[in-house]
């Protein structure tokens, strides 16, 4: 065969031939060639994946109905294949929605919803039953029951891969004994090297789940994740989008689809935080750039030639001679008063004056008297009426110098915001010559209103500073364009013209890609945040005291921010010591709406922020300075957005998005720097232990030394010890009387600081005359005294009180560190 | 060797014992004051015309780990000088270094000699007894003199009388430990001339400049001992004997006759017994290298920095001294006493000490 070149007259059927072997593919079809995306590229992986799935669907379902998870997994071996089941108490599907959930790909309730949840795309556990279908040719096995309903229903489905709809082969009812809940058992090629990371995953969705139980049933293993607090999770409610967070094609869905008929009320409806004022700013913004905005100019004074007055006496006939004159003077008058003023604007003057004027004079200005009157006014305003005269000797770029004096009033005006705008060490000549060319271009416009779009003048003056470049041969660089850009869009004014309706935008592309830039260009108020369930700081804690055997544990949770008009907000906790390993990098632990992220660790953004602290600062070690600490310890992450910016479908990472990056910043630092004053505050203790173990060594010897060189009895050392170590002591002072004895239990507080503790004796005899606000309590024949003394740094306090001689006492002192405390109780 | 200075030593260092007693007592953070012993903290004593410390102290205190440890060292080091001078025996610093390794607890034992030196100097200061009288000896020195002198000297084997030249070799008198168990019984020399180095002290007696002279050689051998100086002093003011003292030129050795004349920084609580503020220095000054043309070797970056740290130093700000080092700095030469040789051996003892010993009045 020739080329198909030659072929192509001669053979018209080919387009046909080749557009029959055209058609849709399904997306269940597109899922099987491109199982990667989803997380399911590998037998080890698919299965971490299919738990993940079915975990983060069933604590959905579960909270949703404001039930405690409780989630049970089971891994079984099953011949060539891995049998997976997950069960939960959720509330069950109904006989009709639930052949959808897991058969059919993208069904969901969320997908649409601005609301933190788990799962969105409605893709996670179809697609894992797809999986399993594929790998395994086994259908997957479901069985749920509602609250309340007296049996449950049984399902074995398949995906039809063709249709994307479920393919139900068996459908019976059953029973199961829990009371309410779904089950899905899935038997799928897999393996089990990922085991790490399924642990990970199980493990990191108990910290941040503490409301949940789980558990994990292996082959060869078995674990259970019991509940740290029966407090669910704070109930999101779903909000409206916020403007700053919209894509053009949304904007165009949702007014196809809204009820309203004005764009304000549109705006109000169907977005958040957009109330009657943020909906006219948004549509100032939105005519600025739909229909521009009216150049100013500044109106004539009482020495130039233009005169508005005379302009509107010509140009008014029929009405007297007085009516004419104060209609003319009025407008005048008016005019002169304003510093600038723009087309629309001497419309409702002329429109004003024509009225008052009227109404004085009985007589009725019609609406072409009123139209050739701005018209004349208007042109005297410009200077157009002068121009006219000289046209032929005043044309674009040729002889323009500032020498002919007569420059129109245009180019002066142009002239004067220019030479402000530009910087001083341009020619007065060149910023002449460029007001000249600009003021052509206003000249030369259509539209007598001089009306022009940001991106119109942006054209003007950029025309202009090139032809002052190539005919001045001097530089009008970029900065100075946008000064002049800048300072001539300010001075022009937003026109009162009445926007589009609603569906007239619609139908418009580029009037809603408008209205969509003005929205961003439009300060809002971020969006609220009761869309979002933050874990919180307590709970946090909570959970990784429960998984983690740590010395220390701290969290941190910021405020709410936006980015891309989608609400987020960052925790982050941190757990040191205890049984942590040591050696190595610190674990970190990352999740994103309460979903532990286990893959591509590397790419994420929370790892990225991780790395950048400098946590020598925090007391971690760091080795060069950057990257992972080293150290006991954990460092947990988590973001919660109605969005949360993923690096890819399989929601591995979360994307270097700055205003993200900056708050996982700031979590982490907050909790750190709680981890900081604990590791001081250890540090110190540990050396003021190590002190007190020599000097209490070292000063007994040498205190036994000094008594054999006397040869007298050794000297009592407590005071000195306690007075060396900054330390607070408690002594008993015994002065027996015959038959009762008189206690004085003195706290000596050696510190800088004051300190409060809290003391108990426990005595034999029952205490007389206490003192100080102590009280005894009797249990079983020995007597608690309780004394909260306050002992300011440097001085002691006494508690005294008198018992029968020969009595007991054993002190206990709460509340003050061991390591600073000496008791002397003899 | 009386009974009594040991009782009085002995009480003295128990007192010191009883201080830590009664601070422990009282509840008081046991310390002991010392005078800081350093540069900036030796002041003239007017009257004696001698260099002592200062004001300021510095107190070790049981209040951390190091002082705590130190002022255990000093317990069971006065426990055994306690004992030594009760039984009226006497040990070497090196010894006391050595024996620390004896004592039952291992936080007690010295580190090395210079914290049992330090520490020996310490309770000199602190309870006002020389080391002597603790019966605390360095190593033998070998300082020794040269010259008309007849004295007499208590040893453990009964009284000797020495005659300085008739009675000694070539080598010389050797300068006991503790030089006030001399007596002088007479002396026909005409002045005391302290000198550095062993090679110059061969040279002079080998000329016979002892005999020529009437001049009492005393071989300081670099940095003199305690016992030197001690000897020097006593030969000042018990024979009325004139001082000088002959050197290298280089910062060292200026240190040297520092020492000598002014007392030391680390022994400045001795400085009234010790020092010879009457001493005065022969040379080798920076002045007779340039006036014989001597031998030199450049000044390294030390030496610049030692002759900038003397002209900071109040022991040398004199005019004298002051001149001296600024010209050597300017010259940036140094040179040996055997410099001399290079002009003769016979020079110095024929030429250049006359010279001197005139100029300076000594002869």
């Amino acid at each position: 065969m020739t080329s198909l070149q030659s072929t192509l007259g001669d053979e018209p059927g080919i387009a046909e031939e080749l557009a029959d072997n055209q058609r849709a593919i399904s997306i269940a079809e597109f899922f099987e060639k491109n199982k990667h995306m989803l997380g399911f590229d590998s037998g080890a992986r698919g299965l971490v994946t299919a738990v993940k799935e079915a975990v983060d669907n069933a604590l959905d379902a579960a909270e949703e109905a404001s039930i405690l998870p409780d989630i049970y997994v089971e891994i079984q071996e099953a011949d060539d294949y891995y049998r997976l089941i997950v069960e939960d108490n959720g509330p069950g599907l109904t006989k009709e929605s639930l052949p959808k959930v897991f058969g059919k790909l993208l069904y969901g309730s969320r997908f649409h919803a601005r609301e933190q949840a788990r799962g969105q795309q409605g893709i996670g556990i179809s697609a894992a039953v797809l999986y399993a279908q594929l790998t395994s040719g086994k259908p997957a096995k479901i069985t749920s029951r509602t609250q309340g309903a007296s049996q449950a229903e049984y399902f074995e489905l398949i995906v039809d891969t063709d249709e994307n709809e479920p393919e139900i082969s068996v459908e019976e009812a059953t029973t199961w004994d829990r009371p309410h809940g779904t089950r899905i058992e899935l038997e799928m090629e897999a393996n089990m090297r990922a085991r790490g990371q399924l642990h990970d995953y199980i493990k990191h969705t108990a910290v941040v789940n503490p409301h949940a139980r789980l558990e994990l049933r292996e082959p060869n293993a078995h674990f259970k994740f019991e509940r740290a607090t029966d407090q669910l999770p704070a109930e999101t409610e779903e909000i409206r989008p916020h403007p700053h967070g919209v894509e053009l094609g949304t904007v165009i869905k949702m007014l196809a689809a809204t009820d309203s008929h004005s764009v304000s009320g549109f705006l109000q409806e169907e977005f958040t935080r957009v109330g009657k004022k943020t909906a006219d700013s948004i549509i100032d913004e939105f005519r600025d750039r739909y229909f521009g905005r009216e150049m100013a100019w500044t109106p004539p004074e009482t020495h130039e030639t233009a005169d508005v007055a005379a302009a509107v006496e010509d140009a008014t006939a029929n009405k007297g001679a007085q009516a004419t004159t104060d209609f003319a003077e009025g407008i005048a008058e008016t005019v002169s008063n304003r510093e600038r003023i723009a087309h629309h604007q001497l419309e409702t003057i002329v429109d004003n004056v024509a009225d008052n004027v009227g109404d004085e004079y009985g007589v009725t200005f019609g609406s072409t008297v009123r139209e050739n009157a701005l018209e004349a006014a208007w042109d005297a305003i410009i200077g157009a009426a002068e121009t006219e005269a000289g046209e032929a000797a005043d044309t674009e770029g040729a002889d323009t110098g500032p020498d002919d004096g007569t420059d129109s009033r245009l180019v002066a005006d142009l002239y004067r915001l220019s030479d402000e705008a530009t910087s001083t060490r341009k020619d007065d000549e060149v910023v002449h010559a460029f007001a000249v060319r600009l003021a052509a271009t206003f000249e030369d416009l259509e539209d007598r209103r001089h009306r022009l779009t940001a991106k119109a003048l942006e054209k003007a003056v950029g025309r202009a500073a090139d032809l002052t470049e190539e005919y001045d041969d001097v530089a009008f660089g970029e900065t100075a364009r946008e000064n002049v850009r800048e300072a001539i869009w300010s001075v022009m004014v937003t026109v009162p013209d009445d926007p589009p309706l609603v569906r007239e935008l619609a139908d418009s592309r580029d009037a809603t890609s408008d209205l969509v830039d003005g929205m961003r260009a439009t300060n809002i108020m971020a969006p609220p945040t009761r869309c979002l369930s933050p874990i919180t700081d307590e709970l946090i804690e909570a959970g990784l005291k429960k998984e983690y055997d740590a010395d220390f544990y701290a969290a941190a949770t910021r405020d709410a921010e936006v980015s891309g008009g989608d609400p987020f907000i960052v925790e982050a906790g941190i757990a040191y010591g205890g049984d942590l390993p040591a050696e190595g990098s610190v674990d970190v632990l990352r999740f994103a709406n309460r979903v532990p992220l286990v893959y591509q660790r590397g790419a994420c953004a929370t790892t990225d922020v991780v790395k950048d602290i400098g946590w020598r600062n925090y007391g971690l070690d760091q080795p060069g300075g950057s990257g992972l600490p080293n150290g006991p310890a954990v460092i947990m992450i988590h973001v919660a957005s109605t969005n949360v910016p993923f690096t890819s479908e399989s929601k591995d990472a979360v994307a270097n998005v700055p205003e993200i990056e900056d708050e996982i910043e700031l979590a982490v630092r907050e909790a750190s720097r709680e981890l900081k004053r604990y590791l001081n505050k250890r540090r110190s203790m540990q050396k003021r232990r190590q002190k007190q173990n020599v000097l209490g060594k070292i000063l007994p010897e040498m205190a036994e030394k000094v008594a054999e060189v006397m040869d007298r009895e050794e000297p009592d050392i407590d005071d000195a010890i306690a007075r060396i170590m900054n330390n607070v002591l408690v002594e008993r002072e015994v002065e027996e009387n015959g038959e009762s004895a008189a206690v004085r239990l003195v706290v000596e507080n050696h510190s800088s600081t004051g300190e409060s503790p809290e003391i108990t004796d426990i005595v034999s005899a029952e205490p007389q005359n206490l003192s100080d606000g102590a009280s005894a309590v009797e249990v079983d024949g020995e007597w608690f005294i309780s004394w909260s003394p306050e002992v300011p740094g440097g001085e002691e306090v006494a508690l005294e009180y008198e018992v029968t001689s020969e009595t007991t006492f054993d002190v206990d002192v709460k509340g003050i560190e061991a390591e600073k405390l000496t008791v002397t109780d003899q | 060797m009386s009974t009594d200075t040991n009782a009085d030593a002995r009480e003295q260092l128990i007192d010191l014992a009883a201080q830590f007693y009664d601070q422990f007592q009282l509840g008081e953070i046991p310390s002991m004051e010392v005078p800081t012993r350093s540069k900036t903290n030796i002041e003239l004593d007017e009257e004696a015309n001698v260099w002592v410390y200062g004001d300021r102290t510095s107190t070790r205190s049981a209040n951390s780990v190091r002082g705590a440890r130190k002022l255990l060292k000093a317990v069971y080091t006065i426990e055994f000088l306690a004992n030594q001078l009760e039984q009226d025996r006497s040990s070497t610093l090196r010894e006391l270094y050595y024996l620390s390794e004896s004592w039952d607890n291992t936080e007690a034992h010295f580190n090395d000699q210079d914290e049992s030196n330090q520490l020996i100097e310490d309770l000199e200061i602190v309870s006002e007894v020389t080391r002597e009288d603790f019966h605390m000896r360095p190593e033998e020195s070998g300082a020794t003199i040269m010259g008309p002198l007849h004295l007499r000297e208590q040893t453990r084997r009964g009284d000797r009388e020495i005659h300085c030249q008739e009675d000694v070799g070539e080598g010389g008198y050797q300068i006991p430990n503790n030089p006030d168990t001399i007596e002088f019984l007479d002396t026909d020399a005409e002045f005391v001339l302290c000198v550095e180095t062993g090679g110059m002290r061969d040279r002079l007696v080998e000329n016979g400049f002892d005999d020529d002279y009437g001049a009492l050689v005393v071989h300081l051998k670099g940095q003199p001992a305690r016992a030197t100086r001690r000897i020097t002093k006593r030969l000042h003011d018990e024979l009325d004997l004139p001082v000088t003292v002959f050197t290298d030129a280089d910062p060292w050795s200026y240190r040297i006759f520092g020492s000598v004349a002014y007392g030391s920084i680390k022994s400045a609580h001795l400085s009234e017994y010790l020092a010879t503020p009457q001493a005065e220095f022969i040379g080798i000054q920076p002045a007779d290298i340039i006036e014989y043309d001597l031998p030199t070797d450049p000044l390294t970056d030390s030496d610049i920095n030692a002759l900038e740290n003397e002209l900071t130093d109040p022991r040398f700000q004199t005019d004298y001294w002051e001149e001296q080092i600024e010209l050597q700095l300017e010259i940036e030469k140094k040179a040996e006493q055997q410099a001399l040789a290079a002009r003769g051996l016979d020079f110095v003892t024929d030429e250049y000490l006359p010279t001197r010993l005139e100029e300076m009045g000594v002869v």
